[in-house]
């Protein structure tokens, strides 16, 4: 019982975005999220983090249920995310856009934070050595102290996943990592994940490249029109009629 | 005098203020609907076109002293023109981070106040009515004529305003101009000459509100500050960007006013209307008609 | 290089330091120091908002009524009750900041542009108060009579003597202002204003930091409020009205909006402009119309923008004197 999404519904208005949706994820996992476009998946991500508060079911982690919950709040239970249109802190380096993911796990209180610049100073520094070793390990060290979104595109992907590796998390929800990328870059995101997988988190993707979803994730899910029509292992999902016929007849994406 | 009177009677005054409010209201929707901007400066606006239509009427130019319908439509045109000069100026400011769009528009409106200070005085005037000064009193209820004056344009303008959004071609142009600019643009509007129209007739709606008004209120450059703050609340109060929010907002807020005077201490009014404004900003952020959002590229 | 421009600042900040703590005996008159005392008070409006707008991008456009409540706070203290201003000071401090924080609880709920309008509002319904309560605060006509701060007998009361505790004042609010947003909170407070939902995502509880904002406002207003009516020794309702915030607005974008040099350039450079071209009264107040306007459009970062661009151009000028590659990266570092 990691996380559990079950029977989750998310109905705008008239529009059922999410339809009943059962989910299963165990710890350690690599399980991916794929369907056509407008199928719902971002929803479900949003649900999970925080943002929306689901119209019907409910999202469980740890046994603990988490939906609902202000995001800040589910944050701090373990889950971080990257969003789509990547939304790094404009005004801040890279490595302030790490610190403020680190603060929530802050031990000194408002007053020491004014008055004892002593201990700011020291926790700050552990702040920073492990802000950094996240840098290194996404091999983006050397532009700690640029400012984040004047990096290449490649680079800031990696900073807003390490931004969101900094919340120590214990599941990361990430929505479209691949995108923008060339074959290069995404061959390396590869390996980044293993890499994130190998530091204990749990991962959650939402992607369109095909690719990189059958090479690296252990379960798919599939959704389509809200409801999910299928549910296995890469090479299972690959050859399931329903999926095919989901895809096909949705054209070009 | 009875309690029904003096009932109505503070009815029909809110129903006036109200209808000031509203056309300010206005103002706020359209500039906010077609270029997704807050102006701040409508208050000093609704002043200056107020001064445009008066100085005529009063006969403080060269001592001229022009018939109050022809002042009327004088100020409604001076207003016209400054709507033209402001789309040119929230041009470059509708792209800016929100806070510095407010900014610049609070600046105008500072810049306009105290323009006006300097060549008026901060002293104000009273003005007469061009109709008689003596209220009618219709089966006990008593109405000051440039009351039913202000509600009677003020209703036709909205009216006209209204018919000209559905039913000409070129309000249509502007309707399709603000909800979505870039298929508007595709499709061969000139979308910045409809924001400038949008202006325009805001700024007009503005004169056409203190020139109607100043005869009951007092006229000062000071004026636009109050009204301005109370007409964006009726703005936010019927739903940002709605064109019959803001008319339902001005009046649902002239009548709040006029019964709180009324009923409850005068001293406290702006304090109620505030909190209202807040209680419903809170509590339905879109407003009683619903706001309409704006997507800017 | 680095070390060359080290010492530079130091002995810069130096000199500076001691300019200030000499200024009294140097100064030409006693209105001189008058006036630096009145930008010291203002200084501190100025920091607080900065912080509040510039960092947080939180509208704390009550900001005047919050100065009129530390303000009538320490004046009632003062002479309802004698009480002496050492206590006035915090007690001033702790109401503004509390006053500040439900002004900041809209901020929930509401966007920014209403948000603006709602502590506008709430800042007028704050003066209406102090307007009608006349029993309580003297209504239109003020309180007067409020006696200086007196430190172990020696009393404080001539501009001389205040200069010294606005300047202590000052460093504090500096300093304190500094500390502040370089660490944490700061980095809250910036992640709210450059992407609220990424902030929340990523563990900030923005609610906190708003209220916290406006908190930190309403703070260095309440302490501005009690320094300035036992400075002033009157106070009156007109004085804390919108005007006032606005003006603090000025300052800080003309200034430099979100850094805290920002606040001290733009509030000194404003109120001596206002000093020196005083014969244009309402002409200035158009001027600063259009300060903020021409700010917006073309020098967002404003005065300290400037000293960037300079810095920048200088470094590539010595460069290319130099013959070398341009070494920004030091330079970057510095908060």
């Amino acid at each position: 019982m990691f996380l559990e999404i079950d029977q989750l519904t998310m109905q705008f208005g008239g529009l059922v975005a999410v339809n009943n949706v059962s989910i299963s994820i165990k710890k350690g996992e690599i399980h991916g999220l794929i369907g056509p476009n407008g199928s719902g998946k971002t929803t479900i991500f949003n649900v999970l983090s925080g943002y929306y508060k689901p119209t019907g079911g409910k999202v469980s982690f740890e046994g603990r249920v988490i939906s609902g919950l202000p995001a800040h709040q589910i944050t701090a239970a373990g889950f971080a995310r990257t969003f789509q249109s990547m939304r790094l802190f404009k005004t801040m380096t890279v490595l302030e856009n790490l610190l403020v993911a680190m603060g929530h796990h802050a031990t000194v209180n408002l007053f020491q934070e004014i008055f004892n610049p002593l201990a700011v100073r020291r926790e700050e520094g552990r702040f920073v050595e492990k802000a950094t070793e996240l840098l290194d390990l996404l091999e983006v060290g050397n532009f700690a102290n640029e400012l984040a979104t004047s990096l290449p595109y490649g680079h800031q992907r990696r900073v807003e996943m390490a931004r969101a590796l900094a919340t120590d998390p214990k599941v990361i929800l990430l929505d479209e990592p691949a995108a923008g990328l060339n074959e290069v870059e995404t061959e390396d995101l590869r390996k980044t994940l293993m890499k994130i997988r190998d530091l204990g988190v749990t991962i959650f993707l939402v992607e369109h490249d095909m690719k990189l979803v059958m090479g690296i994730c252990e379960i798919i899910s599939v959704l389509d029109y809200g409801k999910k029509i299928a549910e296995g292992t890469g090479p299972a999902i690959r050859e399931n009629p329903v999926v095919i016929e989901a895809y096909l007849g949705k054209e070009d994406d | 005098m009875n309690i029904t009177s003096i009932f109505i009677q503070t009815l029909i005054g809110g129903i006036g203020i109200g209808s000031l409010y509203a056309l300010i209201a206005l103002g706020y929707s359209m500039t906010f609907r077609s270029m997704g901007l807050v102006n701040f400066a409508q208050g000093s606006i609704y002043m200056v076109g107020t001064y445009f239509g008066i100085i005529w009427y009063r006969g403080m130019v060269m001592g001229l002293h022009v018939p109050y319908a022809a002042a009327f439509l004088i100020g409604l045109l001076c207003n016209a023109l400054l709507g033209l000069l402001l789309e040119r100026i929230f041009r470059p400011l509708a792209k800016l981070d929100l806070m510095f769009m407010l900014l610049a528009t609070i600046g105008l409106g500072f810049i306009l106040d105290n323009l006006f200070t300097i060549i008026f005085g901060a002293e104000g005037f009273a003005v007469d009515s061009p109709l008689s000064n003596t209220p009618w009193n219709i089966y006990g209820i008593r109405v000051l004529p440039q009351m039913a004056l202000l509600i009677g344009v003020s209703a036709l303008l909205m009216i006209g305003l209204q018919l000209f959004l559905s039913k000409t071609k070129l309000g249509m142009a502007m309707r399709a101009s603000a909800v979505d600019f870039e298929i508007a643009r595709t499709m061969g509007i000139p979308t910045n000459r409809m924001n400038a129209l949008a202006l325009s007739v805001g700024c007009m709606m503005s004169a056409a509100a203190g020139i109607l008004a100043a005869p009951i209120v007092y006229v000062a450059p000071s004026m636009g500050a109050a009204v301005g703050l109370k007409g964006f609340a009726a703005a936010i109060l019927g739903g940002l960007g709605s064109i019959p929010g803001a008319i339902a907002g001005g009046l649902v807020f002239g009548v709040l006013e006029a019964l709180s005077a009324g009923f409850i201490s005068s001293q406290w009014t702006k304090a109620i209307a505030f909190i209202v404004m807040v209680v419903v900003l809170m509590v339905k952020p879109s407003g009683i008609v619903g706001e309409i959002t704006v997507e800017k590229v | 290089m680095k070390k060359k421009s080290s010492i530079l600042k130091w002995i810069f900040i130096g000199a500076v330091v001691g300019l200030l703590l000499v200024f009294p005996a140097i100064a030409k008159s006693r209105y001189q120091v008058h006036i630096v005392n009145n930008i010291g008070i203002w200084l501190l409006l100025s920091l607080g908002l900065n912080i509040a707008m510039g960092y947080g991008g939180q509208f704390n456009l009550a900001l005047g009524a919050l100065w009129g409540v530390g303000a009538y706070t320490a004046a009632l203290l003062q002479t309802r009750l004698g009480v002496p201003f050492w206590i006035n000071l915090p007690l001033s401090i702790i109401a503004a900041a509390v006053m500040a924080a439900f002004v900041g609880l809209p901020s929930f709920k509401v966007r920014s542009h209403y948000l603006a309008i709602v502590t506008i509002g709430l800042g007028e319904v704050i003066n209406l108060f102090l307007v009608n309560q006349d029993e309580l605060t003297g209504g239109a006509l003020g309180i007067n009579r409020i006696k200086p701060p007196s430190l172990f007998g020696f009393p404080i009361n001539t501009d001389e003597r205040f200069y010294y505790l606005i300047l202590i004042m000052v460093i504090l609010g500096y300093l304190i202002g500094r500390q502040i947003v370089s660490h944490r909170i700061g980095r809250a407070l910036r992640a709210l204003r450059d992407d609220f939902q990424a902030a929340r995502a990523m563990g900030v509880n923005t609610g906190y930091y708003q209220i916290l904002a406006f908190a930190i406002s309403g703070a260095y207003a309440g302490a501005a409020g009690a320094l300035f009516a036992q400075w002033n020794s009157y106070i009156s309702p007109d004085i804390f009205e919108f005007k006032s915030a606005l003006i603090v607005l000025t300052m800080i974008l003309v200034g430099g909006i979100g850094k805290l040099p920002g606040s001290v350039v733009g509030t000194v450079l404003l109120l001596l402009l206002n000093e020196y071209l005083r014969v244009f009264e309402r002409w200035q107040l158009v001027g600063y119309g259009v300060a903020i306007i021409v700010v917006v459009l073309f020098l967002p970062g404003g005065v300290i923008q400037l000293a960037g661009k300079f810095e920048d151009f200088r470094h590539r000028w010595l460069a290319r004197v130099a013959n070398e590659k341009p070494d920004m990266e030091e330079e970057r570092n510095v908060p």
